[in-house]
């Protein structure tokens, strides 16, 4: 027995033995593989998304397609930009051996125009990529560097805004009007700013696979949506008149030795704007080389003093509500008293007794603040608000500004006698321009717009009832009036060949305050519409600060009727030639 | 017959190896078949990524050449041609007053007008189109 349970005794110690090696093994190995299986776990399910999205970094590509931006036609369809496809080149440092550096920079420079000193910099450079100046180069040369197989050396192709040449070389048609586009993509400044959304569209994606050599396989499983293209613009604007507009502007300038100048065309019947010119101007081409002054649009987004022009609004209102008549007889000594102040006429001369066709011939101040006081100042308020004069015309162009005036009775008397001759209150040319633009359009005001249709819509402005300010018999009225000044007054130096009794006009010459003091600089302007009965287009020049030769010795040289005048005249004669304007039997 | 048949199948009956060397074989043929496809697809992903290349150089092509068209109907550049050319723009010497025409579109018709064709014009007219092939002047005149 006892040799029997010294022998069973040993085996059971090594089976228990044996089993807790195994089971310690099993544990030891467990414990392993649970070490390994959490971190499996941890990469695999914790980590997921996150290296699975690396993982689709490396062999999957997200490539936009962006939407093509639209293009915008001129009323008669003509293009005024065009998008075309231009090149920036890159370069990879360390991917240029530095034996072929020198014979890479040479390239860049021969080829690109490239500063030779930044080019060797940049290659010695430890940087992994570098645009090289200047960037945005035509087809042509881009295909001369990548014919040359530069190391290191690649090319982005982009697209650019292509506008049509001005008058000079340094500048592009409308460019004020326009705007551009910049490297980013969106439109700065005037219609490509304001149509932004618009006109760029709404860029699509396609999500593809790429191989080891990040070559495209197009036929791999991939999502895909279509860019949706900007809408087109159509203009109302004509450019053959924009240019011959922006010729007269320029040579008027020069001439008059002014600071700056600008032309506004409208459509009377529509309000639709044929021309928008401004001067000195700029090369939309080249907007990173422009002096950003240059990028501000001196028709809506400059507010100046309207001057005598502003008579047209105060003597039609005071006919629509029946205070005057054209041929009421008043006094003028030359001056009149109101608030405190006296205020005189231009010429500061005893008119004696005079009728209201002679005060707007002669731009008679006083006339003007006769007319005001016999209409009333709650009246006089109302037509300022009826003509559009108290509030943002809200043109279809970015960057619009206007200086509303005081409320209609937090404005002093002298301040409504001032304003009724157009001094002490601001406006901009669109707001004056379509205010005058009344009178041709029998009495109803037209909306101003710059676009007539976006894609296939028509601008909505365009189908809008006009609103009736004046009636056609005082619009009338005012247009025999201001056939007057033409005729007897101040507008003689506007007569297109053969209109001398079929067309109107206001000069308008307003002192530009400085620190609340007028200066002897001023505003010169010039309106008018062609022909008187069946006007076909309304037009306002603005000279600012001309200083006419011999005007240091007699300041009216600078006047309206001087400077201004003859660039209307130019214009409109223009206008005649190309629209195919007969004046009407007499 | 019945052990002639007996041994045909014997023939035909394949040992395990020849089971395996067919379903390698047809494994094989499948693979290379793939392969073959593959290759084909990649092949002809490679030519469209090639042509759409072409086709983005050709479209920036034809952005310069509508660029280039647009141009040369600009304002700017017709002028320059025209200057060239020797052509200047010159101001109509004057209009002609017109007179206003009333046309009363209501009046009654009057009587047709006679013909004017001379007598012997018609009697020429008559023979050349009774013998030539000008009928529509001879019944014109009538």
């Amino acid at each position: 027995m006892a040799v029997g349970v010294r022998g069973r005794a040993p085996r059971l110690e090594r089976v228990g033995s044996t089993r807790l090696r195994i089971l310690s093994m099993v544990l030891v190995a467990l414990c392993l593989a649970g070490m390994v299986w959490s971190r499996l776990a941890y990469w695999q399910v914790a980590r997921h998304g996150q290296l699975g999205m690396q993982a689709q970094a490396q062999y999957r590509e997200v490539v936009e397609l962006p939407a093509i931006r639209g293009a915008i036609f001129d009323r008669n369809l003509t293009q005024l930009v065009v998008n075309t496809t231009v090149y920036s080149a890159f370069v990879s440092p360390d991917q240029v051996p530095a034996a072929w550096r020198q014979r890479v920079a040479g390239a860049l420079v021969s080829v690109l125009g490239a500063d030779q000193a930044t080019v060797t910099t940049i290659l010695a450079s430890p940087a992994k990529f570098a645009y090289i100046s200047p960037r945005r180069f035509p087809k042509d040369k881009a295909d001369k560097l990548s014919a040359l197989k530069l190391p290191g050396v690649g090319l982005e192709p982009e697209t650019q805004r292509s506008y049509l040449p001005g008058i000079s070389p340094g500048t592009t048609l409308a460019s004020n009007l326009l705007g551009f586009v910049n490297y980013n993509g969106d439109g700065q400044y005037g219609l490509e700013a304001y149509y932004q959304k618009m006109l760029a569209g709404t860029s699509g994606y396609i999500s593809s696979y790429r191989d080891l050599a990040n070559r495209e396989i197009v036929l791999g499983s991939h999502t895909h949506q279509d860019p949706v293209n900007g809408s087109d613009l159509v203009l109302s604007l004509d450019a053959n008149v924009q240019y011959a507009a922006e010729q007269a502007l320029a040579d008027g300038v020069k001439k008059d030795n002014a600071e700056s100048g600008s032309v506004l065309i409208m459509d009377p019947t529509t309000g639709g704007i044929v021309a928008w010119a401004d001067y000195p101007s700029y090369n939309a081409n080249d907007f990173v080389h422009t002096d950003t002054a240059l990028f501000k649009d001196n028709v809506s987004s400059y507010v100046y003093e309207p001057g005598s022009v502003m008579k047209v609004v105060t003597l039609a209102g005071a006919m629509n509500s029946g205070a005057i008549t054209p041929s009421t007889v008043i006094n003028d000594p030359g001056y009149l008293n109101v608030g405190g102040y006296r205020i005189y006429d231009w010429d500061r001369r005893n008119h004696g007794n005079i009728d209201y066709t002679y005060v707007l011939e002669h731009s008679l101040n006083v006339g003007a603040m006769k007319a005001m006081q016999a209409e009333g100042h709650d009246a006089f308020y109302s037509y300022l608000q009826g003509f559009g004069l108290t509030k943002a015309s809200g043109i279809d162009v970015a960057g619009e500004t206007s200086v509303p005036p005081p409320a209609s009775g937090q404005m002093a008397d002298a301040q409504y006698a001032t304003s009724a001759f157009g001094q002490g209150i601001d406006v901009n040319m669109v707001q004056m321009l379509s205010a005058v633009n009344v009178i041709a359009n029998g009495g109803k005001y037209a909306p101003p717009h710059v676009v007539e249709r976006v894609g296939t819509q028509i601008n909505p402005l365009i189908l809008q009832q006009q609103r009736q300010v004046i009636s056609p018999a005082a619009a009338a009225q005012m247009t025999t009036m201001m056939e007057a000044v033409v005729q007897h007054g101040s507008g003689y130096t506007s007569v297109v060949h053969g209109f001398a009794l079929d067309q109107t006009a206001k000069t308008g010459t307003s002192q530009i305050p400085v620190n609340g003091q007028y200066t002897q600089d001023v505003w010169a302007s010039f309106v008018g519409f062609l022909p008187a009965q069946h006007p076909r287009f309304t037009m306002l020049v603005v000279v600012r600060k001309p200083h006419a030769p011999g005007s240091d010795r007699d300041w009216t040289l600078n006047d309206g009727y001087i400077t201004a005048g003859p660039i209307w005249q130019k214009i409109a004669q223009a206008m005649v030639i190309d629209w195919h304007i007969t004046p009407d039997p007499q | 017959m019945q052990v002639a048949s007996s041994t045909a199948a014997e023939r035909l009956h394949l040992s395990s190896f020849g089971h395996a060397y067919l379903g390698l074989g047809a494994v094989l043929i499948a693979v290379l078949f793939y392969l073959g496809l593959a290759a084909q697809i990649t092949q002809s992903s490679y030519d469209i990524a090639r042509l759409q290349d072409q086709q983005r150089q050709l479209v920036a092509e034809q952005d310069q050449l509508r660029y280039q068209e647009v141009t040369l109907h600009a304002p700017a550049q017709v002028q320059q041609q025209a200057a060239q050319s020797g052509m200047q723009r010159v101001v109509p010497s004057g209009y002609v007053a017109g007179q206003p025409v009333a046309i009363d579109l209501t009046a009654p018709v009057g009587a047709t007008a006679g013909d004017t064709t001379p007598l012997w014009a018609r009697a020429v007219a008559a023979v050349i189109n009774t013998v030539g092939g000008t009928r529509d002047v001879l019944a014109a005149s009538r």
